[in-house]
């Protein structure tokens, strides 16, 4: 309690209010990451008090990822990475004119899942820490394996087109330097492709391009708002949703935080996990614009950052990129991530905890400012909107890395994307596959290398069993299921 | 007629080199980008947003730091080196400069560079975690010798410095470069030194400055430094060369201009680089941020950086990454 009271100065909420202000603005910019936006925050905290420029860092992380699915809720461009699998029913719903709802939603279990990561942030932080440093190549493969099944758990209906899409994904995640070798694969002699394709031009292309160039072609809907808004939020119908969907909240948001803890995958990979966890649950609903398909990845990816906290903070081990631009801050502040913080920095470590509270409260109010002024923009004319998010979508792609090269590549996306909808075929797999394709084959490559080729401890080290099962229960399980409610008849 | 066209030649001649002349004795009179080829919040940038800064205000005009990544350092470093040679474009160049051109990543190599100055200089590090049975390197390179290809080695992608660095170890101590196996990190030390906590990998050959929190809060061990001599940070740390392995390597990095830039720009800049790294204000940066200070000047570090690319091809070819 008195850590509580002794971050309630102004010196520390001003400064914590500011970089909330500024975390909506980065998280709704598609193209501007969080990660950006720490790493432009953090020179400006070395003229600050360690807990002050901390604080800001919080402050922007939690309200970026959150303001991440604004745009991907009204525009279906994810804001930031971690809204990537927030875009599919989240959008549905705005077509369906529940697009406030869709978005108290989003505050609320943002907020929510965010408190939830913190929690266990601060109550099992070093023994969660000392499990997350089990995983290895091994485990990291079977997680992305695990992941990339929810590409066909999400094509569900319409599986060929699915898998096909899936495929394209992971054909393209092969392009760049090949880490085991150090030799460039489809790259044809062009620099900007060593690395990859850039995921977050992608993205924006995929979903944000496409959303555009089908709307150009009903020309008459370009005169229409861009969305109907009642101007004001659905509380009461939201805390009903969810306090009738409270057990996926919690779920997501320990899906989340276990995530964010694994220094391997982040808030991205947390989103999908818990979209996917929820969809194979509760069946074909989730994707045309349900609910429960909004709250899962958005409590998820809010309660991965509280996660990405519990290696950095018990290790100094960095959980994501946000973390590990925080360590090397903490370095400057004179400060010893790792085992020994506990020991000599309690007060510090303590006021950390009490400011990642304060922020989930905060979150309410700053975010709901944040939505309206949000969709104040995007109520303008549709032709006025699209306008701006092709000229967005290109200053985002541009920022991301300072090259020209992802605005084409961006173009490219949205032109694919606008093809694979004409054809109905569904794009989430694909974004899927571009997430995950690297980490399965990086992982099975230098897992393999480890073990001298030998696929054993793929299957025999207990964590590689236990996800190896889970994957086989969630492909198998319907058809099992169904085969013993035969036999019981 | 003809005459007067000579005048109005010389005029202008004139008038040229008088006007070239103030526009380098002025310089800088607008904002200058400084190129950083690896992401924000890493080593390098925060290193190029220190000396932004300081230059900045040394100047009085700003000094943006603009991250060009991709390509394992490629594009900035090409960015940087194809920029009008006009003192507007500074680039940060790291070792990798060096190394990627062997490998066939870019046709970029050194000499697309004129050099300003080498301000920094990381030592390569052996690191195993503190529990770790190898109480000193000898006892390390014996059970190397006697299990060859048991033991698992990290620190960064296949033929990055730390590779690079564990292979000519390797080879001045008598060893095949195979007898240990190199784990590839996708996200550099980092991911290692992850690895090396959870006991996945077994050494660990990044910078001691990158592994200095761990050997610090005593959850790992630096067993030697491959540097000439002992760092200040690890006074207890020996070199290899103490240990009669004549081998040492690290990372640097330093400050270029496209090549043909005036050298009047060149001498500026210099001189202000120099003057900041001798401050006060960048010696405790350095020592915060846990990096090695190692100054350079323009002549010097251009010839340091061609030994460099020739010391790198033998390497590369030894570990099979030099491209034919």
């Amino acid at each position: 309690m008195s850590y509580l009271l002794s971050i309630l100065s102004l010196k520390v909420l001003f400064p914590l209010l500011l970089s909330m202000a500024f975390g909506v603005f980065v998280g709704a910019m598609p193209g501007l990451t969080a990660t950006m936006a720490v790493a432009l925050i953090i020179p400006l905290t070395y003229y600050m008090e360690p807990l002050t420029g901390l604080a800001m860092v919080i402050g922007v992380s939690f309200t970026a990822i959150f303001a991440g699915d604004i745009p991907a809720t009204f525009l279906r461009i994810p804001g930031t990475p971690a809204s990537g699998a927030a875009v599919l029913d989240g959008f549905e719903m705005n077509k369906k004119g529940k697009g406030a709802l869709a978005l108290t939603l989003d505050l609320f279990c943002s907020a929510l899942g965010g408190l939830i990561g913190v929690l266990i942030l601060i109550f099992t932080a070093p023994p969660l820490a000392e499990v997350a440093l089990k995983f290895t190549h091994f485990e990291y493969f079977w997680l992305g394996v695990f992941g990339l099944s929810m590409a066909a758990v999400l094509s569900r209906g319409n599986t060929i087109k699915g898998l096909l899409s899936a495929l394209f994904g992971l054909l393209i995640s092969t392009i760049g330097i090949d880490v085991t070798t150090g030799y460039p694969r489809f790259t044809f002699g062009i620099t900007e492709l060593m690395d990859g394709v850039s995921f977050i031009p992608a993205m924006i292309g995929l979903f944000g391009i496409s959303e555009v160039l089908k709307r150009l072609s009903f020309r008459e809907s370009l005169d229409l708002p861009s969305v109907k808004i009642n101007g004001k939020l659905d509380v009461l119908e939201a805390l009903k949703l969810m306090y009738r969907n409270k057990f996926i909240i919690i779920r997501s948001s320990l899906i989340g935080t276990f995530i964010g803890a694994l220094p391997g995958a982040g808030a991205d990979i947390a989103a999908w996990v818990a979209y996917g966890a929820e969809k194979s649950l509760s069946g074909n609903e989730i994707g045309s614009g349900s609910p429960r398909g909004v709250i899962a990845p958005t409590s998820a990816n809010n309660a991965a950052i509280g996660g990405t906290w519990i290696p950095a903070l018990a290790l100094g081990i960095p959980g994501d990129s946000i973390t590990a631009i925080v360590l090397g801050a903490m370095l400057m502040y004179g400060l010893k991530p790792g085992p020994l913080i506990f020991a000599q920095s309690k007060d510090l470590v303590y006021q950390i905890f009490a400011v990642a509270l304060l922020v989930q409260i905060m979150l309410l109010p700053v975010g709901w400012l944040g939505i309206k002024a949000f969709s104040r923009l995007v109520s303008l004319r549709a032709g006025v909107v699209m306008s701006a998010v092709v000229l967005f979508s290109m200053v985002g792609s541009y920022a991301i890395r300072n090259s020209v090269f992802d605005i084409w590549l961006m173009a490219l996306f949205g032109l694919l994307g606008y093809v694979m909808e004409k054809i109905n075929m569904p794009l989430a797999p694909m974004v899927l596959a571009l997430i995950l394709g690297r980490m399965i084959e990086d992982n099975l490559r230098i897992g393999l290398i480890k073990s001298g080729g030998s696929i054993i401890p793929f299957l025999t080290r207990p964590i590689s069993l236990i996800l190896f099962s889970l994957i086989v229960l969630t492909l198998l399980g319907p058809s099992i299921w169904k085969v013993v409610r035969k036999l019981k008849d | 007629m003809k005459k007067l066209l000579w005048v109005v030649v010389l005029a202008v001649m004139g008038f040229t080199w008088v006007f070239t002349l103030s526009a380098w004795a002025a310089y800088p009179e607008k904002a200058v980008t400084v190129i950083c080829p690896w992401g924000a919040g890493g080593g390098t940038d925060r290193l190029a947003r220190f000396l932004a800064d300081e230059l900045s205000k040394k100047f009085g005009q700003p000094f943006t730091v603009v991250n060009k990544t991709g390509g394992g350092g490629a594009v900035g470093h090409a960015a940087g080196a194809y920029a009008p040679p006009d003192g507007y474009t500074i680039t940060i160049v790291t070792l990798e400069l060096a190394t990627m051109h062997w490998m066939g990543l870019t046709d970029l190599t050194y000499e697309a560079f004129d050099y300003i100055a080498q301000v920094n200089e990381d030592a390569a590090g052996v690191t195993v975690k503190a529990d770790a049975p190898w109480k000193n390197l000898k006892e390390l390179l014996d059970d190397i010798k006697a299990n060859p290809g048991k033991l698992l080695f990290s620190g960064v992608a296949a033929g990055g410095i730390w590779d690079l660095a564990r292979i000519g170890m390797l080879h001045a101590a008598g060893l095949p470069v195979d007898s240990v196996k190199w784990i590839p990190s996708t996200t550099g030390a980092a991911q290692a030194l992850t690895e090396l906590l959870g006991g996945h990998v077994h050494v660990v050959t990044c910078s001691l400055a990158e592994a200095a929190p761990y050997i610090k809060s005593g959850q790992a061990r630096a067993l030697a430094v491959m540097a000439d001599e002992r760092l200040p940070a690890f006074p207890d740390v020996p070199t290899l060369k103490e240990l009669g392995i004549n081998w040492s390597a690290g990372t640097w990095r330093g400050v270029g201009v496209p090549k043909g830039t005036p050298a009047e720009i060149k001498k500026k800049l210099e001189d202000a680089i120099i003057e900041i790294a001798n401050s006060e204000a960048f010696k405790k940066f350095m020592e915060t941020n846990g990096f090695g200070i190692k100054v350079r000047r323009g002549e010097e570090f251009r010839k340091f950086v061609e030994e460099q690319d020739k010391a790198w091809k033998t390497v590369l070819e030894l570990g099979g990454y030099l491209k034919k």
